[in-house]
């Protein structure tokens, strides 16, 4: 990348309102390292403590989510611990909100159940996504879930808007990437 | 029972569980990358040292900084055991810390106060570092 290049993305960037970008290979260790970084960026900003720490949830819950389930692992498919999966993350600030936007490839088989996942919290009122969320919680876990299943309801408890989400294709036939959006 | 201590690392809490003397403490982050894993081995001690108790006053500090979603079911795990220890005639208090300003862990506490009344839940505020 030349210096012409490295600018303009840095100025499309900063222009969006972007703090923090990284894309490429997640680990627990790299999303240990960015979340301290992110941590830090806004103490800087003197983010009030309770939007602090919904946004620092936010990016922790969608970084692990990437290490989980990005459908472009470089470890076993069916690794639960020290797994490296592709991703990109980014956190911003727009206004008086953060966003926290998270992008990796999933296969093209796992859309329709994601998308019926996420439907059905995006049409909660904050009031049922606390009583969704306190039902989980008290609930067995769900088998194909490497965390709680409490990971979206968290997120959209967190969130001042309904999330927002997308799928792109992807050159090739499997998987299609898959978009995460969040305002706090 | 041997006491069981694992200590904190940037993503994982301190677990400092006192048998001896009945103290039990979980302080620090805790998003480890695999929550069931890492919590395995503290909750399978307590549970032994549970099923050993009789008439005993026990005392659990909490303070724990952020916890990601998947530590959140292992904690209320971990409280329901509590909880379920105190019909066999011992008593637990839950000092259960939190940031004076975040009230996500502070209703995260109410809620198991809730669903598990027979803790003796105290909620503590502490300022912001």
């Amino acid at each position: 990348m030349e210096l012409k290049q490295f600018s303009a993305f840095q100025d499309d960037a900063s222009r969006e309102g972007v703090l923090f970008f990284y894309s490429g290979y997640f680990s627990q260790n790299i999303v240990s390292a960015m979340a301290d970084a992110v941590r830090h960026r806004l103490k800087f900003q003197a983010t009030q403590a309770i939007t602090l720490r919904k946004v620092f949830s936010t990016f922790v819950e969608m970084s692990q989510n990437i290490v989980h389930y990005s459908a472009d692992p470089l470890t076993d498919r069916t690794a639960n611990d020290n797994e490296l999966r592709s991703g990109a993350v980014s956190l911003g600030q727009q206004g008086d909100s953060y966003f926290v936007a998270c992008g990796n490839p999933v296969l093209r088989d796992e859309v329709p159940a994601l998308k019926e996942k996420i439907d059905r919290v995006l049409v909660m009122s904050a009031d049922e996504i606390k009583q969704a969320y306190r039902e989980k919680l008290r609930s067995e876990s769900d088998p194909a879930s490497k965390g709680a299943g409490l990971g979206l309801l968290t997120l959209a408890r967190d969130a001042k808007r309904p999330i927002h989400y997308a799928f792109e294709k992807l050159p090739d036939d499997t998987r299609v990437f898959f978009y995460l959006k969040a305002v706090i | 029972m041997d006491d069981f201590y694992v200590p904190a690392t940037a993503t994982s809490p301190e677990i400092d569980f006192r048998f001896s003397s009945n103290t039990l403490g979980i302080r620090g982050e805790s998003y480890p990358e695999n929550a069931t894993a890492f919590y395995g081995d503290a909750l399978r001690q307590l549970r032994l040292y549970l099923a050993l108790l009789d008439a005993t006053h026990v005392e659990i500090n909490v303070e724990l900084k952020y916890f990601n979603s998947s530590s959140t079911k292992i904690l209320y795990t971990l409280f329901g055991m509590l909880n379920d220890c105190i019909s066999k005639g011992n008593d637990v208090t839950l000092n259960w810390f939190h940031d004076e300003e975040d009230e996500t862990i502070l209703e995260f506490g109410e809620e198991l106060y809730e669903d598990f009344g027979q803790l003796n839940f105290r909620a503590i505020a502490v300022s912001a570092a």
